[in-house]
């Protein structure tokens, strides 16, 4: 089965425009003007070099802003980074964001096939997986109403449930399980581990160390952009707390 | 090759989501709505009525069977101006799922043209019966139907995707392209003729208004349906090379740029 992801090298710059030049007007006006352009630059990768080997399990740590969501993006595909070579073999589900693809006005029954084909499966494979998918949402017969009448947590389990059924075989997974009551989270770190089981790639980011640690083989912790520890999850999430400035060895491992 | 066929073959891929998201454009358009499709139609039969008053009535331009003659050329001027206006909202409609969902970006403008061509066919009979009522009864002309609407669908795709993607850059385009849409369906023979254009008497007017790369599509649809008859080779000849040369330079221009459109929502 395939799934791994490869990143060679990879820099992610955003331009920070002060006033970001949106109108042609401006765009012709700037030829007149001086800019100092490199002033306006940020860099939210440098120089990111790593493997997932397929079926491995990696977590990916950082403070806030350190360049999680943009690695899962690039990752995933949505963005292109500025310099570098990203691979990825396999078939991508990302859960950057529960019902990313749904349509508000639609009911939950069409959003699942929306949202399946927005990844580019076809409308059949989600019929087959549709009585599934409704019954791991436990939706019942909301699923004919229009999702912009559910609740935060309806919301994300019906994202969850589609998700995690498309047979992936690269799990990308950004902090979405915050969502929810205990027993739905619960429910789906059960599901997570049966697809890791079954041979799936999985990338996982979380600001909960407890289940960074008790999911992945390996964890990657990005500090301002650059990758600074690969490796076990126990030493990463301790140098994750150092670099944090709250360093106290003997608390890395909170049950 | 491959690098080169490759955005292509993820299109296909996402064919289902083209299909679904004009789909669900068609669905909010014909069935939330009493009226239905009447709302679609209604604006061509208005803009014939207008026309037709002004043009064949006060101003007497002196075309026999003028509403036929008008609307084969308005229905695909129609498609063309309306897909392309909506295209250019397209991607900005769209950023939130273009922030998260690695779905190919084309698909946005590209479901907008095919549900405008979805109304092109559909006004195609009421088409029919207004030229039946007139004494021009279809004929077997009325089968180039078929390759003329492959052509102007091309043709609309290139100029939907290359507005689709500058409105990301230059907002105020907006403007730019309702004026090149208004004035560019006045110097096209849809309301007048082509014939006036070449009785023009200064010949650098006549050269510029005859490089109308829309006139030969919109020709291709008023010959079957206002003369009978299939198209000039000369004709077709022109309308498929604009046609593949919008196609061709709109697919260039957005698969160039596209991975730039994130930075600018």
């Amino acid at each position: 089965m395939p799934g791994n992801i490869t990143f060679s090298h990879v820099d992610m710059c955003f331009r920070m425009r002060r006033e970001k030049v949106t109108t042609l007007k401006e765009a012709v006006l700037n030829r007149f003007r001086r800019r100092n352009r490199a002033a306006d630059e940020l860099w939210a990768l440098r120089g990111i070099t790593f493997d997932v080997r397929a079926g491995e399990s990696v977590g990916l740590i950082g403070h806030n802003g350190s360049g999680k969501s943009t690695l899962l993006k690039i990752a995933a595909g949505v963005l292109k980074p500025t310099h570098g070579v990203v691979t990825v073999r396999g078939r991508v589900s990302p859960m950057i964001e529960l019902g990313a693809g749904f349509d508000a006005e639609l009911t939950g029954r069409d959003n699942i096939f929306l949202n399946g084909v927005l990844m580019g499966h076809s409308r059949r494979e989600m019929a087959r997986k549709f009585d599934r998918i409704v019954e791991f949402s436990e939706l019942g017969e909301f699923i004919d109403m229009p999702v912009k009448n559910y609740s935060s947590g309806m919301y994300a389990r019906l994202g969850f449930a589609i998700a995690a059924d498309v047979d992936p075989e690269i799990l990308i997974i950004d902090e979405v399980l915050a969502v929810g009551d205990e027993r739905f989270q619960a429910k789906c770190m059960a599901r997570i581990r049966t697809i890791r089981e079954g041979g799936c790639t999985i990338f996982y980011v979380s600001h909960g160390m407890a289940s960074v640690t008790d999911l992945c083989d390996r964890v990657l912790v990005l500090h301002h952009g650059q990758l600074v520890f690969d490796g076990n999850p126990g030493r990463a999430v301790e140098l994750y707390r150092e670099l944090q400035g709250m360093a106290a060895p003997g608390i890395a491992h909170p049950a | 090759m491959t690098a080169l066929t490759q955005p292509f073959s993820e299109l296909f891929r996402y064919r289902e989501l083209i299909a679904l998201l004009v789909g669900r454009d068609l669905k909010v358009r014909y069935k939330r709505s009493v009226l239905g499709m009447a709302w679609t139609l209604l604006n061509p039969i208005l803009q014939t009525a207008v026309y037709t008053l002004v043009f064949s009535k006060i101003m007497k331009i002196g075309v026999p069977g003028f509403p036929v003659f008008l609307l084969a050329g308005l229905l695909p001027w129609t498609l063309l101006s309306v897909s392309c206006t909506a295209s250019a909202h397209s991607l900005l409609n769209n950023q939130g799922l273009i922030r998260k969902v690695a779905a190919p970006q084309a698909v946005y403008p590209l479901s907008v043209v095919g549900s405008k061509l979805v109304d092109l066919v559909f006004s195609l009979a009421p088409l029919a019966v207004l030229a039946m009522v007139m004494g021009r009864v279809p004929n077997w002309s009325w089968t180039f139907l078929l390759p003329a609407v492959l052509l102007a669908g091309a043709f609309t795709v290139g100029l939907s995707l290359v507005f689709s993607s500058l409105m990301v850059f230059f907002r105020d385009i907006r403007h730019l392209i309702d004026i090149l849409f208004q004035v560019w369906f006045y110097l096209t023979p849809i309301i007048y003729p082509p014939e006036y254009l070449a009785q023009l008497k200064n010949p650098w007017i006549r050269g510029v208004l005859g490089f109308n790369p829309a006139a030969p599509i919109i020709r291709c649809f008023q010959i079957p349906i206002y003369e009978r008859c299939f198209p000039d080779a000369a004709t077709v000849g022109l309308a498929a090379l604009f046609a593949a040369a919008s196609l061709a330079g709109g697919f260039w221009l957005f698969l160039s740029v596209q991975d730039r459109h994130i930075h600018y929502f």
